[in-house]
């Protein structure tokens, strides 16, 4: 259908991101061990061995269920953070580059000094700040996940916002919207019409670039300890097995294919949006 | 009669997702010592492909160019991007439409100036100097020796122009190049550019070929005209001829349509309806059979050559205006 | 040369729209105010076409869009239909603004590249809900035809799939939607081919006599400018020189920047030479302009007088105006 005549690269993308978004919605229903218990009687199997299909790690835990359960996690974390981030951001970038002024010089200078910070620094400051320490045991304060995907949508927000500016402000000098002035439209019906779903197209492009990122960013921040329950996600995943390569060396190379197919496929979906947009702005 | 420039059949075609592009359709004009040639054609003649061709600016594995171009009888077509230089830029001046992509803008004026002098002639720093301030002088720069410490954005269009002109007649050039020099200027300021290269022309011998869409600029300024059209020359005249004796309809039409300030007002502007030919279609009739007024069947079951009417004159017609 | 003047304007028959000692400013930096517009006035008759021509940096471009109050106004009156728009607050102003209607120079980006073209076309019909549904449907159809385009070929398709000229098209049809009284057309045809120029300067004039509209053509071509006015006001760095009908102010310039403008303008003609007036010098810059007539610096018949005072705009011949302390005869 919508897939007719596409190239090779966006089918597979999709066909990947497809399964994934299925495992992360419908995998709960496969007939599988939890993704943290251990199977005393299988550990460190590799993969293909019977009743383990992607082998378990040294504990025993089904690596299959565990990448079931971890593509919930990652994949939630990215999706969740960048839709809330180019949301807010868009809304932030739009105004502050339709109105100008001082509405763009305070929007401007929140946007600047949250990037001035280093961007990991900054997420393990604020997970540091309002997770708790323990990771298996969140008590009464914020479970690391939540904290993790709001502090990186707090970080996309100026990301995407300057680009929702510029673009705002590039498009809004265009005479369609000196003619929408001239027409009587209100500057909100301007916006909404006019500015809006032609900065849109270039943002949702970003949003997929961003999206990969997240995932190695999370990755990153599990690595470092800051990442939620060990195992729950792939990054943690990979941060706890990474540690028994020699043993058990598919317990890495599987989060580590996942999440390299994944970020992959978001890049490949922000390059395609991206140069479709450039055929149809410029014109031989 | 040694020409300068000799062109033989220059052809340019461009693979695109489109398809084959025929950009331009075996194009020849020679151009003959302190001459001065003018092209004309509107978007989608060919007259920019065709200019950037021949001055060996088209390169990439989509583009296809045959043909022969002859400078001084030696073949230079098929130069590799340093010999070219020793060409166009040193013994071919080019001048361009936009200053602003001719000049460094992180450099001053005159340190641009010196450094193509020093490069190209050899000169010392003092000699690319004085040497600078001359010819500077000679475009009619106002204040030549400040003018040398300012950078292109601190100079206006007009300004700019004389400078890339200056730059360009640097090395004694015998012919200039100059593709739409004064589209992008205010009408004062081109009357005043095309004032000066008239001047240059003069005392330094140079030959000029004009590329434009303003068939008013080359009037003034040319000894001969080609009008292309679909990627062909489809008439080459002397002006005079051109205009007073024009013979395709193209031509006329294209005269007809153009308002001028010396004819009072009344009369309904002539247009010329339809869109230009597709360049993607081989050609098997004439490129402007569907807009021209006297077509007839064997306008577009054929493609007419071109003609020779004597005195130079070509045409591209079967049946040009006022008879063969 | 200057703009300060009104002896050009009449009470009657009354103009349609009359601007006065309209003053455009904008910021220049930590420089004082830039004057664009300094102190113009003029007049629009019902069915004329006043052409307003001058070269880059002159202000014509932002006189349209002042008028329209596109851009912010310092001072002076933009009356219409006994109603100053200058006056009038937000809501007040919306409500005029289909009296008037204009179209840019860069035709493609003057459509909005995400919306179809019969969209772009429907939309003043849709913000103003003039008339049903149907019947909007239908005055989209009539305005595309009326600018010679096939309505079942172009409405769903986008602006990108066109070429300037169709653009150009689609915006006067669009323009024209709501029927307005005035139409102010900023340098309409000057990125067009010379064929299509002709094409919609047809359209233009077609459209005026069937729509009974009144033009305000911007145009630094007077060549263009003199085969479709009524009248030709020129403008120099954000001054009015010289207001006179086509065929005098082209054939008998009385001021000697529109004297150096028209010779310099290039005739496709080898036989006729008009080389003797080539202007020296750039145009200064509008941050400084010179003291008293703004031309002063390059004009051959520059006094001091000429330093002193500005020239205020004086009757010549019957309807026609120059400013100019020593005006050519």
């Amino acid at each position: 259908m919508v897939l007719k005549n596409k190239p090779l690269g966006f089918k597979l993308s999709t066909a990947w991101l497809s399964l994934c978004v299925l495992m992360a919605t419908l995998g709960w229903m496969l007939p599988l061990p939890k993704w943290n218990s251990s199977d005393a009687d299988a550990l460190g199997v590799t993969m293909f061995s019977k009743g383990h299909i992607l082998g378990t790690d040294n504990w025993g835990i089904d690596q299959l269920s565990a990448m079931i359960h971890g593509t919930r996690i990652s994949l939630g974390i990215a999706v969740v953070s960048v839709v809330l981030g180019a949301f807010l951001g868009a809304f932030l970038g739009v105004m502050a580059g339709y109105a100008r002024g001082w509405i763009d010089a305070i929007i401007s200078m929140y946007f600047n000094v949250t990037l001035a910070f280093p961007t990991l620094v900054l997420l393990l400051a604020l997970v540091a700040i309002f997770a708790s320490p323990d990771p298996f045991n969140p008590g009464t304060t914020l479970p690391r996940m939540v904290v993790l995907t709001f502090a990186i949508t707090f970080v996309l927000i100026p990301f995407l916002g300057r680009l929702a500016r510029a673009a705002t402000v590039s498009w809004a000098g265009r005479d369609f919207v000196l003619v929408a002035k001239s027409l009587g439209l209100k500057r909100r019906t301007i916006l909404l019409q006019h500015i809006v779903p032609n900065v849109l197209p270039s943002l949702i492009s970003v949003s997929f670039l961003a999206a990969g990122l997240i995932i190695i960013l999370e990755g990153g921040l599990s690595i470092l300890g800051a990442g939620g329950e060990p195992g729950s996600s792939w990054g943690s995943l990979l941060a706890r097995n990474r540690g028994d390569i020699d043993l058990t060396p598919h317990t890495t190379f599987i989060p580590v294919a996942a999440i390299a197919l994944t970020v992959m496929a978001f890049n490949y979906f922000g390059e395609y949006l991206r140069t479709s947009i450039d055929n149809r702005d410029s014109r031989i | 009669m040694s020409d300068l420039l000799k062109i033989t059949d220059l052809a340019v075609d461009f693979d695109t997702s489109y398809g084959r592009l025929h950009a331009v359709r075996g194009v020849s004009i020679d151009i003959a010592p302190g001459e001065s040639v003018g092209i004309v054609g509107e978007s989608g003649s060919g007259k920019t492909v065709f200019s950037r061709a021949t001055m060996g600016l088209l390169r990439g594995s989509s583009v296809h160019r045959t043909g022969q171009i002859l400078f001084e009888g030696t073949e230079i077509s098929s130069l590799d991007s340093k010999q070219i230089r020793e060409y166009w830029g040193t013994k071919i001046a080019m001048i361009f439409q936009d200053p602003m992509t001719a000049l460094n803008p992180v450099r001053r004026i005159g340190a641009q100036m010196s450094e193509s002098l020093i490069k190209r002639l050899g000169m010392s720093k003092s000699e690319a100097k004085d040497r600078a301030i001359e010819l500077l002088t000679l475009v009619k720069l106002p204040e030549p020796e400040l003018a040398l410490e300012k950078y292109a954005h601190q100079l206006s269009g007009g300004m700019r122009q004389r400078v890339m002109i200056a730059m360009a007649i640097a090395c004694n050039p015998k012919m200039l190049f100059a593709d739409e020099p004064t589209t992008a200027l205010d009408v004062t300021v081109q009357a005043q550019v095309l004032e000066l290269l008239a001047d240059l022309r003069k005392e330094l011998g140079m030959a000029m070929v004009i590329i434009t869409h303003d068939l008013g600029v080359v009037a003034g300024y040319t000894d001969r005209i080609a009008v292309m059209y679909g990627g062909e020359i489809v008439e080459l005249a002397t002006t005079t001829d051109l205009f007073t004796d024009t013979k395709m309809p193209y031509t006329e039409a294209l005269i007809k349509s153009i308002p001028r300030v010396d004819r009072k007002r009344g009369s309904e502007l002539s247009s010329i309806e339809g869109m230009p030919p597709d360049p993607t279609k081989e050609r098997a009739s004439c490129g402007f059979a569907d807009r021209c007024p006297y077509a007839v069947q064997k306008c577009r079951d054929e493609h007419p050559q071109l003609v020779d009417a004597g005195n130079g004159h070509q045409y591209r017609c079967f049946f040009p205006i006022g008879g063969k | 040369m200057a703009g300060t003047g009104k002896a050009h304007l009449r009470d009657s028959p009354a103009p349609i729209l009359r601007v006065e000692n309209l003053v455009i400013e904008y910021k220049s930096g930590r420089n004082d105010p830039v004057q664009a517009v300094s102190n113009i006035s003029l007049e629009l008759h019902d069915g004329e076409t006043l052409a307003v021509i001058g070269e880059s940096g002159c202000g014509k471009s932002t006189l349209g869009k002042g008028i329209l109050k596109l851009v912010d106004v310092t001072s002076g009156s933009v009356v219409f239909n006994g109603v100053d728009i200058n006056t009038l607050d937000k809501e007040a102003l919306r409500q005029v603004r289909p009296n008037f209607q204009m179209i840019f120079q860069d035709s493609i980006s003057s459509l909005d590249p995400h919306m179809t073209v019969g969209r772009i076309v429907r939309q003043p019909l849709d913000i103003w809900n003039r008339g049903e549904e149907s019947e909007r449907d239908a005055k989209v159809d009539e305005l595309l035809v009326s600018v010679g385009l096939d309505p079942e070929r172009v409405k769903d398709r986008k602006p990108h799939e066109f070429s300037g000229g169709q653009c150009q098209r689609i915006s006067i049809a669009r323009a024209l939607t709501l029927e307005p009284k005035v139409l102010i057309c900023d340098e309409p045809v000057s990125s067009l081919d010379v064929s299509i120029q002709a094409q919609i300067l047809n359209i233009l004039q077609e459209m005026k006599v069937r729509y009974g509209l009144s033009l305000i053509f911007i145009s630094h071509d007077l060549a263009v400018v003199r085969a479709i006015s009524t009248r030709i006001l020129v403008m120099y760095l954000g001054k009015v020189c010289e207001i006179a009908d086509p065929d005098t102010l082209c054939d008998s310039p009385r001021h000697h920047y529109t004297h150096a403008l028209v010779s310099s303008v290039p005739v496709p003609d080898p036989t006729v030479h008009r080389h003797s007036a080539i202007l020296q010098g750039e145009p200064p810059s509008p941050t400084n302009p010179p003291s008293g007539c703004r031309f002063r610096t390059r004009c051959a018949a520059a006094t001091e007088l000429c330093a002193t005072e500005e020239p205020q705009l004086r009757e010549t011949t019957p309807g026609n105006y120059v400013a100019c302390h020593h005006p050519r005869d």
